[in-house]
């Protein structure tokens, strides 16, 4: 609230600018116990005193002292004097005074009118009011006009405003329901008041600043601007795809030279800043590397160097590995920074978003999408599957199961859930995430206060179902054993490079495929099938596990395989799955139009 | 807020059209769906029977394009269409085989939402006419109902507050004219743009995005107006008016209030709702003189016409 002390001072009273008056002294309250208000000590004391009601007309309806109004205009700031502050009291009737141009200037007279010089100027003080600050010029007009003389008070129409103006200037302003009265008779007689400044000139002034501070508004505000987002993300994967190509190159490089120590430091980057370091192996044992390695590390690679059995390489060969080891440290570098801005663009242009699904798989649903509008199109079992579409179509042509998710897997929150649960969390997420989506892409304030509180919501109702499942293995033994089974697949799938790679086309692939594995596993059928499964289910994840760890290159080979491998199964499961059971089929069906209805869209 | 305001359209015209027949021939564009009904044609062409035949029909008013020649296109076909004023100074009722209400297009040749325009020549002098469709604007459905006083009149200083995208912003901007001003504030940045591009081509409206619950941050801008219109379609709308009549009304002026019920509070009967807002309007120093529903444009609307700070003749 307004919190400067409304000054109830006795006042040499200056009728115009003039001949000094007899200071009169109230006889009312504390004013009478302290001198006289000349010194502006016993005035600091005083507005210690007074409270800083706005209720200032009332407390010194007999004292006379001195007050200036500052009334802003589109072509100015125009500071009055109080001539007559009696009628001020009179709340009420005060609108009778302002009736004439002539009645007005009894009690009002013109101080000062500061012209703003052009529209920048103008634009620059407006938008200045409107945030509560004060201006540059209006500074320089303040203390040219007002603070000459010194101990006046500032009749203001901004409470926000007088907080800063009292501090800035040491000025005491004035904001209360009768000041705001005064500004509004003073405003129905502008034209009287403000010499010089016809209506016409008015309205033309007011014209041409409203549209430039309604373009400045529009313009400054967090303009959403989603390309951002999409071209961002696409080069991050981009530049990821390129990093990982890079270190291979450069660990099947260095390693003729020193193959241990790819074996020993794991971490890419420390890998390549301990070669570019290093250089030829026989330098280890001479180098400093605590840099980049922890202790154990470091001593592991100098007992390696010497024991190494890699080949001698020449000063040129080195020279070229640095190289490209500089390379990736700079690509690194530069990706940091990249994910940094992401991060930064995403919380400005999709706090809720981000907040729900984080910033990556966040910048994922738009660049799908296209851009924040259209993915706030998209119904929420559309966002849930985004990204799957492959695994969908199959799906559906195959007349098996959809999948559960899409790029929303990798969202913290389905990470964390066991997979029993991780479709019904991407769903729920998925429907919260929708709407957060349309709250960023439509509303009208930004900030993450909805997306926060759905995610604790969520939360909440993820700690529910997994503590369910718990307390119903307790229950039985024969759900311990199924329990212990999903959570060992869990753990192979959190090894997925994905979690720490943003690449997506090799590791999410992959994963469409496991998880149509997984739902028809999670299908309430009947034991016939499921017996079966664990059965079929191993090979192929040993497989997952395998081309996680393999090599891009060799990445097609190993697709085809598996869909060659897959190809003969899937039938075979299917008849099984029609034979036991026909309702789920109906139910199924059901499903997939659904589906294919958002597709249309 | 904004979608409150606008999604519900379709159906609204689709109500209409299934009654079809009742007062108010608008075929022009029926708020879509309501053009599509065909129900509109009103017999006998007198789609403006004011409420309360007392008030005087605005037929035979002033002479004023009375007669207006080869109006191209538009209305009716191609027939020729009849210009009348109506009742209420700067708003005018084109007569052809449906009738219309029009206002005077400032901007001659330009459409501003689709609307149609025709074109009458009057000696010399072409002046253009821009449909008003009382669908999608709740002041041309006041008019089409019959109220007494819209008080926007040629000349006149109007605060609209709750602008949205300058629908109804351009006909008040077509009304007051050259000498009026209108002041829109609307706070939606998406609409603010739309906005700003009718005030654009439009000198008499002066564009403000901001929120109308701080009048402070807008005083530069605003002079003392003669009429408020409000239609934010928010709960606290009246508390929005009132400030904004403490600083910017002039004594004596008067404010024209579209409520909607549910906006306000939609589990009471909208009625209640009315009667509450009204009293809350008293206590603001805003008398209320006239209400209006605005059946059948408007579900559960209600206009409020009122003074502010009446002069204290009546006392005596
Ligand atoms: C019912 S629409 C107005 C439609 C307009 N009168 C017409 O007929 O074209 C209400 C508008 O008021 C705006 N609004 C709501 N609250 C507001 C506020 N506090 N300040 C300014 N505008 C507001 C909304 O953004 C919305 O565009």
């Amino acid at each position: 609230m307004f919190s400067v002390g409304t000054i109830v001072r006795n006042r040499v009273f200056s009728a115009h600018g003039g001949e000094p008056g007899n200071p009169t002294v109230s006889a009312r309250g504390s004013l009478s116990l302290l001198p006289r208000a000349e010194d502006s000590q016993s005035e600091e004391k005083l507005s210690l005193l007074c409270s800083p009601t706005g209720s200032a007309f009332r407390h010194i309806h007999r004292t006379v002292f001195k007050m200036l109004v500052l009334f802003e205009t589109a072509a100015g700031y125009a500071i009055f004097k109080v001539l007559d502050e009696s009628k001020l009291q009179q709340v009420d009737s005060l609108y009778k005074e302002f009736e004439t141009a002539e009645k007005a200037n009894k009690i009002l007279k013109l101080k000062h009118f500061e012209k703003f010089q052009d529209t920048t100027e103008a634009l620059a003080a407006a938008t200045a009011l409107v945030e509560g600050k004060i201006g540059k010029s209006l500074k320089k007009v303040l203390k040219k006009v007002v603070a000459k003389e010194a101990h006046e008070q500032l009749a203001i129409s901004d409470a926000k405003l007088g907080g800063v103006i009292k501090e800035k200037l040491d000025l005491s302003c004035v904001y209360s329901p009768a000041v705001a009265e005064l500004m509004r008779c003073i405003r129905s007689q502008m034209e009287g008041l403000i010499s010089g400044l016809p209506a016409r000139d008015f309205s033309a002034m007011s014209l041409g600043l409203a549209h430039s501070l309604s373009r400045y508004k529009l313009k400054f505000s967090p303009d959403k601007v989603d390309t951002m987002i999409v071209q961002a993300i696409s080069l991050l994967d981009d530049l990821d795809k390129e990093l990982n190509n890079y270190i291979m190159r450069c660990r099947e490089w260095y390693g003729w030279h020193f193959p241990e120590l790819g074996k020993v430091i794991t971490d890419n980057l420390a890998y390549c800043k301990t070669v570019r370091k290093v250089g030829d192996r026989t330098n280890v044992s001479s180098t400093d590397l605590s840099e980049y390695l922890p202790e154990e590390i470091e001593a592991e690679v100098k007992l390696a160097a010497e024991i190494s059995m890699g080949t001698e390489v020449s000063e040129q060969d080195i020279g070229n590995i640095r190289h490209l080891c500089d390379q990736v440290i700079e690509i690194s570098e530069y990706r940091t920074q990249l994910y940094d801005y992401l991060k930064n663009r995403m919380m400005a242009i999709a706090p809720n978003l981000t907040v729900m699904v984080g910033e990556l798989v966040g910048a994922r649903l738009i660049s799908h999408a296209g851009s924040l509008l259209n993915l706030a199109k998209h119904p929420a079992s559309t966002v849930q599957i985004l990204g799957a579409e492959k695994a969908l179509f199959r799906a559906l042509k195959t007349r098996k199961d959809t999948p559960k998710y899409g790029l929303i897997y990798h969202a913290s929150l389905v990470g964390q859930t066991t997979a029993k649960n991780k479709g019904k969390i991407s769903r729920m997420l998925a429907a919260k995430a929708s709407l957060a989506i349309r709250y960023d892409a439509l509303g009208e304030d930004t900030n993450a206060e909805m997306g926060v509180e759905n995610r604790a919501k969520l939360e909440a109702r993820l700690r529910q179902l997994e503590d369910r499942g718990i307390r119903r293995i307790s229950g039985t033994g024969k759900a311990m054993a199924k329990a212990d089974k999903y959570q060992h697949k869990s753990e192979i799938r959190i090894y997925d490079p994905s979690a720490d790679s943003t690449i997506p086309s090799t590791s999410k692939k992959r994963k469409f495929e496991e998880l149509e594995g997984e739902t028809s596993e999670q299908d309430p059928v009947t034991p016939v099938v499921k017996s079966k499964k664990p059965k079929k289910e191993p090979p192929a994840e040993e497989q997952e596990a395998e081309t996680a760890q393999t090599e891009s290159g060799k990445k097609k080979k190993k697709k085809k395989d598996k869909r060659a491998e897959e190809e003969p199964e899937e039938p075979k499961e299917e008849e099984e799955e029609m034979a036991v059971s026909e309702p789920t089929e109906k139910k199924k069906k059901k499903k997939k139009k659904k589906v294919k209805e958002e597709e249309d869209e | 807020m904004y979608e409150q305001c606008f999604s519900p359209r379709g159906d609204r015209g689709g109500r209409g059209g299934g009654r079809g027949g009742f007062r108010g021939g608008f075929g022009d564009r029926g708020g879509r769906g309501g053009g599509r009904g065909g129900g509109f044609k009103s017999p006998d062409g007198g789609g403006f029977r004011g409420r309360g035949g007392g008030r005087g029909t605005p037929r035979g008013r002033g002479g004023r394009g009375g007669r207006g020649g080869g109006g191209r296109g538009g209305f009716g076909g191609g027939k020729r269409v009849l210009i009348e004023p109506h009742r209420h100074e700067g708003v005018f009722i084109c007569r052809g085989k449906e009738d219309a209400l029009v206002t005077k297009n400032m901007v001659v040749g330009e459409s501003v939402y689709g609307e149609k325009r025709m074109s009458v020549e009057e000696g010399e002098m072409k002046i253009e006419y821009r449909a008003w469709n009382p669908f999608r604007s709740k002041l041309a459905a006041a008019i089409l109902g019959g109220i007494d006083q819209i008080h926007i009149k040629p000349g006149a200083k109007v605060m609209y507050l709750g602008a949205a995208s300058g629908t109804t912003v351009s006909h008040v901007s077509d009304i007051v004219g050259p000498e009026g001003l209108v002041y829109a504030v609307e706070f939606s940045h998406r609409s603010g743009r739309d906005l700003l591009n009718v005030a654009k081509k439009r000198t008499n409206i002066i564009p403000i995005i901001e929120d109308a619950r701080h009048p402070h941050k807008y005083r530069m801008l605003v002079g003392m107006v003669d009429v408020i219109f409000a239609d934010v379609a928010q709960p606290d709308q009246t508390r929005i008016v009132a400030l904004n009549a403490h600083n910017f009304l002039k004594n004596g002026g008067h404010f024209v209030i579209s409520i909607k019920a549910n906006c306000i509070d939609s589990t009471a009967a909208p009625e209640a709702v009315f009667a509450s807002e009204v009293k809350k309007m008293s206590a603001e120093n805003m008398k209320p003189q006239e209400q209006l529903t605005l059946e059948p444009y408007e579900r559960d609307h209600a206009v409020v016409v009122g003074i502010y700070r009446p002069p204290p003749k009546q006392k005596k």
